[in-house]
Order: C-alpha cells, then structure tokens, then sequence
C-alpha cells in the first residue's frame, strides 16, 4: 500500500464517524491549545519582566552599602550600615577607566506641598547623570543641574506629583516645599509608570547634597555606575571593590551587584516558571492521547472484518499497523494544528486587552506542540494498531 | 407497591449500568483512566499550593496575630516607602514610648536594622544588627537560649550589652560560651549578655545572623534619627481595631500629621491567605484543562456505546422501559465511570502528595477532607455532564427504528 493510500484510507474512516473524529479533535486541541497558551503567557511575563530590567540602563553596576557574609542569602537592602557609603566614595568610582558615569543616590519619603495641595512622596536625591544612566526622560524644562556637589535648591517633579499639585498649572520656576524646605522645580519628567515595584512618576528629584541635608544624613542609599560597555563590567565590579576597600580602611564593606546578574536571576526564574505550568497543562496532552488511544481500540474490534477482508487479500501486518497508525496520527495532527490555530489566535487577541503582553506566539512553542501532538499520536496510537495487525485473517472474517 | 416496584427498578438499572462498564474492560479502565490522570494532577496540585498556604501563614503566625506593625511613610501597602530609609519626620524611641501607655497595649518594640562588622576574638564577621527595645522577645516571641535578653534601660542612655544570634555565636565563638565576653559591633564595644534561640529565615531576613542591641545605640551606629518600624503587641485580637484606631490618633497628636502607615498582622495575614488562595486555585485550574479532556473523552466512549447499542436500547424501550429509564441508564453509565476514575485518581493523586511530603520534608504538603470530598463531587459532575447528550440522543430513539438497525 502506497502512503497516499494510507492516508486516503484514514481520511475516508474519520470522515465515516464524523461526531467521534471531532470530539477526540476537541480533546487534543483543547489540550495542544492550553500548553501553547501557557507557554505564551509566561514568555511574555519572562521578556517583559526582563525588557523592565533592560529598560534601567545598560552595563549598570549598583554599589549597596553593606555586606552579608553568608553568600546566597540577600543584600543588605535597607542600606544602614555603620559606615556610610559617602559622596565621595561615589566620585571616586569615576577614577576607574572601566566606569563611564555615575549617579550617587539617596532615598526618602517627605511630605510635598504646593499652594494648599500636600502629597506625601519619595524624594530622589542624585545628580545630573542619573538622568542618563537610569534612562529618564523629560516632559519640560530641565534635569538637575551639573554642578555636582551644589545644593542648589532646584527640584524635578515625577508625572503624578506635577498632576497632583499643579493641575493644569505650568509648574516651572515655580516653589514647592518639600519637608520644610522650598525648592524651584526644574523640570518635570515624563511619565514612566512602574518599573519594578517603584513607581517613578510617584517621585521628587532633588540634588543629591539637598537631599542629605533634608534627610540630615550623610550616607547614599545607593550608587549606580555605567560600565563603558558589556565587557567592561567584570572590571567595574573589581575596580569597584578595589577602590571602596581601600577607601574604607581596608574593609571591603559593600556589595556589589550587576543588572545582568539580576536579570539573568529573573530569567532563569521565570522560564522554569513557565516550563512548569506548561508540563501541568501538558497533563492534558496524555489524557487526550489515552482517549486516541481508546477510540482506536474501539475502532479496530469495530472493523474486525474489515481487518480481516484485507489480510485475505494479501495485505501483511505491516500495512494493517500502518493502517491504523496512520489514523491516530492524523487524528492527533488534526487536534494539534486546530490547538495551534486556536492558540495564535489567542496570543492575537488577548493583547488588545492587556497590552503589556507582546502579541505572537514564539516559534519554539509551536514547534514543541507540534512535536508533542504527533508524539501522543504515535505513542497512544501503536497498541491499538499492533492489535489490530496481530488479528488472524480466518478468525476476523469468521466472528462476524 | 409502586414505589417497590421502581425500587427494583433503579437498582436493576444500576445494574445495567455497571454490567456494561464491565462488559468492555479495557474501553472502561482506559476511559476511567483518563478521568484519573486529570483528578490525581489536581489533587496533587491542590495539596502542594494548600501546604504552602499553611507554610507562609505558619512563618507570620509565629509572631502572634495581637501584633500590629507602625512604619514611617503613608503608602506602604506591601513595598516599602522611602520613609523607611529616610523621613524628614521620622518615627522616634519617644513614639514609641507614648505607643506604650496606651490601653491594651502589653509591650512596645522599636527597631532599626543595618549591616555592620562583628568582632570577637580575632574573627569578624559582617552580619545584621537589630537594635531593638527589651521587649522584643515577648513581641516577636523569639526565646533567649542562654543568659538573657538586653535590660529595660532608658533607650536613650542604655548600657553597651548586645544579645547574638544564634549563627553569629556559632560562627564568632564556635562552642565557646560567649557570655560576658566582649565583642566589637561597628567599632563600639559591646558586652555579650545572652545568646538567642535559632529562628532561621524571616522574608529573606536570617534572624540568627543578627546581633541584638539596645535601640538609642543602633540609631546612634547607623547616624540617623528615625525608627524603622515599632512593633505593639496587645492583648487579644478582638480589640485589633480599637488598638489601632488609637495609635494612629497617638502619632497624629505627635506629629501633627498622618504621616506613618499602621498595618494590624491580622490585616497582612488576610491578605496574604486571599493571595495564595488564588494561586492554589489557578495552579488547580491549570490541572483542570486536563479533566476537561477526560470528560470529552468519557462523551466520545458514550456515544460510541450508545451506536453500538441501539438495538439493545430497541429491546429495552419494546418490553416497557420509559424515555427516563434510558436517559438515567446511560447518566449512570457515564457517572459510574468517572466515579470510578476519580476514586483512583484520588487515591494516587493523595498518595503521590503523602510519598513527596514523606521523602522531601522541606516541602510543605496538605490533604483536606474538602479537597477528597471536591474531587469526588467534580469527577461525578463531568460523568454526568459528559453523559447528558448521549443520554438524550438514547432516549429519543424510537423503538420500532432501533430493533431494525439489528
């Protein structure tokens, strides 16, 4: 039997039992759809997640004051130490060549004014590079100004802030009183949203020696360093350590993290994330081949005469197996293509919807399902068709 | 008489029902067996997600659920406002101590955390430092194994003792007894005057690795003003809401203004049930897909039987068998079936739960009876609804139509 044969026989005994042919489709789409879904949705968390990361800045080496002795455990986050990471600890970073810019930072929370209108918000205290190194962008006037160790009494506003306080008003050159001091706003800068847990546009800019005499402390929260390039960062971190060691009497009392080793933590994460909830959801696949499976034992005590009619013709146990393989098969291909379908469709759509999810099934997902679909087909499908080329052409045609 | 006669009836039709599920062995375990699959991957599922629930509230009731949090800053939901860092109106040990007058309040703990270096006897190690109040063992509920916790000094003049965490003396002193001795914490020295019981891990905080010190010299250590958090534990949890209400009007009368967030343990352990609620049902939804399926599958055997059996269903509806007879025939059929795959699913599903909880004990599992009961009542819901097209298409058949397909 040529193979075109095959596949017209099975066409043929599919079509004959059109209700059951599509519930088992149904199964295996369902099935095939809910592993490709799956698998979707938690690759586009895994790249947005990730693209929230590369969105920081690039090459970012973030210097913690403080160190933790037990590795794996987490940095000292909340950053009190008793000996405070300084300004000029931050400046002195820029002595290493591997370092192309810097930005110290100080956090706080203050209560924000403006006429009769008061906001409790973060206040940021950094320099005119953070604006570069974190990515920022502005919606008018300017950024801090560059003067670096100036306390000069301007401030940036983030999106809500402006909108709260000012409405409709132009805030520029105008005074806000942040704790209990007053401040000219700059600037205002765009809109941003979230970016990993804070919410930036929820932010006052000040400079850095402003804030420390807000905050009446002397110590940075952190200090965000820009590598010259990708290659470059290994030598930051060392020159990082180096220069803070020797600084701090010998001591090396910071920590040290990379933004790619963050990200590539998060990566790592949320794939193994996604390849679980995929194998649950591929729990499924295997119920949907047990079915095929069934459906076809069904299907070879149904057509024993059938089977038996062939053998007497000539046709070897080979052909039969095939025979009938071949229908599980295209069965199986049948519900996991109509899977696929009805998985794009969804990674179409759903988008529209929530937005942050990129629409587009990643090729990979597909290929897999694809492959797992044939996979349970040929699996479920080879005892059956084993039975059904182990039957004796007499006794077939006899029982009937 | 009537009502005995159909008594026989419906146990006859039960035993038709079964009689046809055995007739065909090999159709029925592999349809039973699809059923199986999907309950023991909820069952399963479920009684991971509801151990890590049991887990997480076990790690925050550990504290007591009479504990209310007061933090610096106004939006602090669950992330942290810059206010815990720096506050232009900071929270102070005076707060604190007018938090602990009020009624109903049995004790105050104010805390600051930082990293500092530890010195002992030629090591030194770099680890957290908790300055805290006398308090803390009875807020926290954190024993003291050796000596004692730091005295009740005024905080703002206390004496150099420090308490260690239980690693830190490990790691400092190895067996030595630590009490007494000297140790240098941020360059300062502090005489040892208790070790505490191990703790282990707290929200990535490993509270063994902390030394404990009286609250005025952390703030003075780290240079800065203001608490990071004052814990208040108070009598009962009925009087949650009154205790609250009043530290809030507390810390306005102070300062003016609301500037501080009062988060009630009971509020946070409410929350984060509700959360991990959710994801047990969602991860169990995921296992669901699955039950789907076998519950197409269970429909297509169905109607294949019911192909099969037209003749029989002829015979049946010819010797005085009612429409509802036939309909409860081929409903009991395909819910004894997914009965049957359900109780195994259930069985291995609960087994393989026990076996993982058994063999790797660092992860939390949980059987419920609700959970035996829901898996029980969801197999039989498909079986039925599986059953219900079928069902019907068996008993609009006519009589006279069915016995000539024979």
């Amino acid at each position: 039997m040529k193979l075109v044969d095959i596949i017209g026989f099975s066409v043929q005994s599919l079509r004959s039992q059109r209700v059951r042919t599509s519930l088992i489709v149904l199964a295996m789409a369902i099935g095939t759809g809910g592993v490709v879904v799956l698998t979707w949705l938690g690759d586009a968390a895994r790249q947005y997640v990730v693209g929230q990361f590369d969105a920081l800045g690039t090459n970012l080496v973030i210097v913690l004051p403080g160190r933790n002795e037990t590795t794996g455990a987490a940095p000292p986050l909340l950053g009190e130490t008793s000996r405070d990471l300084t300004l000029d600890d931050a400046f002195a970073l820029l002595r290493s060549p591997a370092i192309r810019r810097i930005a110290p930072v100080v956090v706080g929370g203050a209560m924000v004014s403006f006429g009769n209108r008061s906001r409790e918000t973060t206040v940021l205290g950094s320099t005119s590079q953070l604006l570069p190194v974190r990515r920022l962008e502005l919606a008018m006037g300017r950024f801090l100004p560059d003067d670096r160790e100036a306390g000069e009494a301007v401030c940036v506003l983030g999106a809500t802030v402006r909108r709260e306080l000012f409405l409709q008003q132009n805030p520029l050159g105008e005074f806000v009183r942040v704790g209990d001091r007053r401040y000219r706003v700059a600037g205002v800068l765009a809109s941003a949203g979230m970016s990993l847990g804070t919410d930036l546009d929820e932010m006052v800019v000040l400079p850095v020696v402003a804030a420390q005499a807000l905050f009446d402390s002397p110590g940075l929260f952190r200090v965000i360093a820009e590598a010259t390039s990708k290659a470059a960062v290994p030598q930051a971190v060392a020159d990082v350590e180096r220069l803070l060691t020797e600084r701090h009497e010998g001591e090396n009392d910071v920590t040290v993290i990379t933004q790619d080793a963050v990200s590539s933590t998060f990566d790592g994460i949320l794939q193994a994330l996604t390849l679980a909830v995929a194998g649950i959801a591929a729990i499924s696949l295997v119920v949907a081949g047990i079915l095929i499976m069934n459906v076809m034992v069904v299907a070879v005590t149904q057509r024993r005469a059938e089977v038996g009619l062939l053998k007497a013709l000539g046709a070897d146990a080979r052909t039969i197996q095939n025979l009938f393989l071949g229908e599980a098969l295209l069965l199986s291909m049948l519900g996991g293509a109509t899977g696929l379908a009805l998985g794009e469709v969804t990674s179409r759509v759903l988008p529209h919807f929530a937005p942050v999810l990129r629409p587009g099934m990643p090729g990979w997902a597909a290929g897999a399902a694809a492959i797992v679909a044939i996979g349970a087909g040929l699996v479920f499908g080879t005892a059956p068709a084993r039975r059904a080329a182990r039957l004796e052409a007499v006794d077939a045609l006899a029982k009937h | 008489m009537r009502s005995r006669s159909t008594d026989m009836r419906t146990t006859d039709g039960m035993q038709l029902a079964f009689s046809a599920v055995r007739s065909q062995p090999l159709r029925s375990v592999l349809t039973a067996l699809g059923i199986a699959v999907g309950i023991a991957a909820v069952v399963l599922l479920t009684s991971l997600g509801t151990g890590l629930q049991r887990y997480v509230l076990k790690e925050f009731t550990q504290f007591g659920t009479n504990l209310l949090a007061v933090t610096p800053g106004r939006k602090t939901t669950f992330g942290m406002s810059g206010s815990m860092i720096n506050s232009v109106r900071p929270l102070s040990i005076e707060d604190a101590q007018a938090l602990a007058s009020l009624p109903h309040v049995l004790a105050v703990s104010p805390t600051v955390f930082g990293n500092v270096p530890v010195e002992a006897g030629g090591k030194s190690r770099r680890c957290m430092a908790t300055a805290t109040g006398s308090a803390m063992p009875e807020v926290w509920r954190f024993a003291v194994a050796q000596g004692r916790f730091l005295p009740p000094d005024d905080p703002r003049s206390a004496r150099a003792f420090a308490v260690l965490g239980h690693k830190v003396w490990r790691e400092l002193f190895g067996d030595r007894n630590p009490l007494g001795e000297i140790v240098r914490i941020g360059g300062d020295r502090y005489r040892v005057l208790g070790v505490m019981e191990p703790k282990g891990q707290f929200l990535g905080f490993d509270l063994d690795d902390s030394v404990y010190v009286p609250v005025g010299r952390g703030l003075e250590m780290f240079d800065r003003e203001g608490l990071m958090e004052i814990d208040v534990l108070f009598t009962s949890e009925s009087v949650t809401d009154q205790v609250a209400a009043a530290v809030r009007r507390t810390l306005i009368a102070r300062h003016g203004v609301e500037d501080c967030t009062v988060t009630a343990q009971q509020q946070m352990l409410d929350v984060l049930g509700s959360v991990l609620g959710v994801l047990t049902f969602a991860v169990a939804a995921l296992g669901g897909i699955s039950l789907v399926v076998g519950g197409v599958g269970i429909l297509t055997i169905m109607s294949i039987a019911l192909q099969e059996r037209i003749a029989e269903i002829g015979l049946l509806r010819a010797i005085g068998a009612t429409r509802t007879q036939l309909r409860w025939l081929f409903l009991g059929e395909a819910a004894a079936l997914a009965a049957v795959g359900g109780t195994a699913g259930l069985v291995v599903g609960a087994g393989a739960a026990w076996l993982l909880g058994a063999f790797v004990p660092a992860l939390p599992v949980a059987i419920t009876p609700w959970q035996i009961v829901l898996a029980e009542a969801v197999s039989l819901a498909i079986g039925l609804i599986a059953g219900v097209l079928p069902a019907l298409r068996a008993a609009r058949l006519d009589p006279i139509e069915a016995l000539r397909t024979e």
